[in-house]
């Protein structure tokens, strides 16, 4: 083997493992984003859960109003309690669809991760074949 | 060994005293996450409950006694006008979310109870992991100092 085709292997392999790492390092920002995602959205949950659970505690006669920016609208209790329970069931779906983009952002995590140790054991035997030629 | 050391919890901390110094080291930094993360969630949970609690004790003003009596209402942190209090039975409650209930000042009462008790009761699935997080890191901490110890022994004999 020629030093000259060493060195371009070993070219071609430093450009594979910077690319991977980049790719890596995408996905966990991405995984990131997506907990952060996911937490918030939790947050909202719970917060929503409490509400419907007092609305759900009053009699039908009790005044429920609604901040809109800043003033209070009179809304009905029934009306209200459908709308809680709509955005409940909307962060249920959202809660979901986060869980699935977790699942497979983890796969790819692993995968990367995978790629980029075998990369990385090429590219040290790469390196050690440049320095037998270049010793020689 | 290791097949038995999910059967037997001593053998666990075998396991700790087994690890490497570097793995050692980044399992005192998680746990000092874990830590601080729950306890900023104990100190939010002790503030929403002192909140709900200085409400409940507002509400106890709110009484027959107390109606047609002068009351200065704040318009900003540092402004007032003047007032009269017309109305000691019913009270405007924010449940959350933008959403507004008019209730009577004893089903206010019960709601603030009720809020300070779930949030109590949040604090108090906190605070025994909070406590169990504080020990793990103890432990992790003394064998990572016995280890150094150690380290810092062969180095020394290995240099005289």
């Amino acid at each position: 083997m020629s030093s000259v085709h060493a060195m371009q292997q070993k070219e071609t392999l430093q450009k594979r493992l910077q690319h991977e790492l980049e790719q890596y390092q995408k996905t966990q920002k991405d995984y990131q984003k997506y907990i952060n995602g996911r937490q918030q959205l939790d947050a909202q949950l719970s917060e929503n859960t409490l509400v419907m659970d007092e609305l759900g505690r009053l009699e039908t006669a009790a005044n429920v109003y609604k901040m809109i920016g800043p003033v209070l609208v009179k809304q009905d209790l029934d009306e209200a309690k459908q709308n809680v329970q709509k955005r409940i069931d909307y962060i249920n779906g959202e809660l979901k669809r986060h869980d699935g983009l977790l699942q497979n952002l983890e796969k790819k995590q692993d995968e990367h991760k995978e790629t980029l140790a075998n990369l990385q054991k090429h590219y040290q035997q790469a390196q050690q074949a440049q320095a037998k030629v270049n010793s020689r | 060994m290791t097949s038995m050391a999910g059967k037997q919890p001593q053998l666990q901390s075998i396991d700790i005293q087994q690890l490497p110094l570097q793995q050692l080291n980044a399992l005192v930094q998680q746990l000092e996450q874990e830590i601080e993360l729950f306890g900023n969630s104990l100190n939010s949970l002790k503030l929403a409950q002192g909140k709900f609690v200085e409400s409940q004790e507002c509400l106890n003003k709110v009484g027959p006694e107390n109606k047609e009596k002068d009351i200065l209402v704040p318009l900003t942190s540092s402004m007032y006008v003047p007032g009269q209090l017309s109305d000691v039975e019913n009270i405007l409650i924010d449940i959350g979310t933008g959403y507004y209930v008019e209730m009577p000042v004893e089903s206010g009462k019960d709601y603030f109870r009720r809020k300070v008790d779930y949030v109590s009761k949040q604090m108090e699935k906190i605070q025994p992991i909070l406590q169990e997080k504080y020990r793990m890191k103890q432990v992790a901490v003394e064998i990572l100092q016995s280890k150094m110890q150690l380290m810092q022994q062969q180095a020394a004999s290995s240099k005289a």
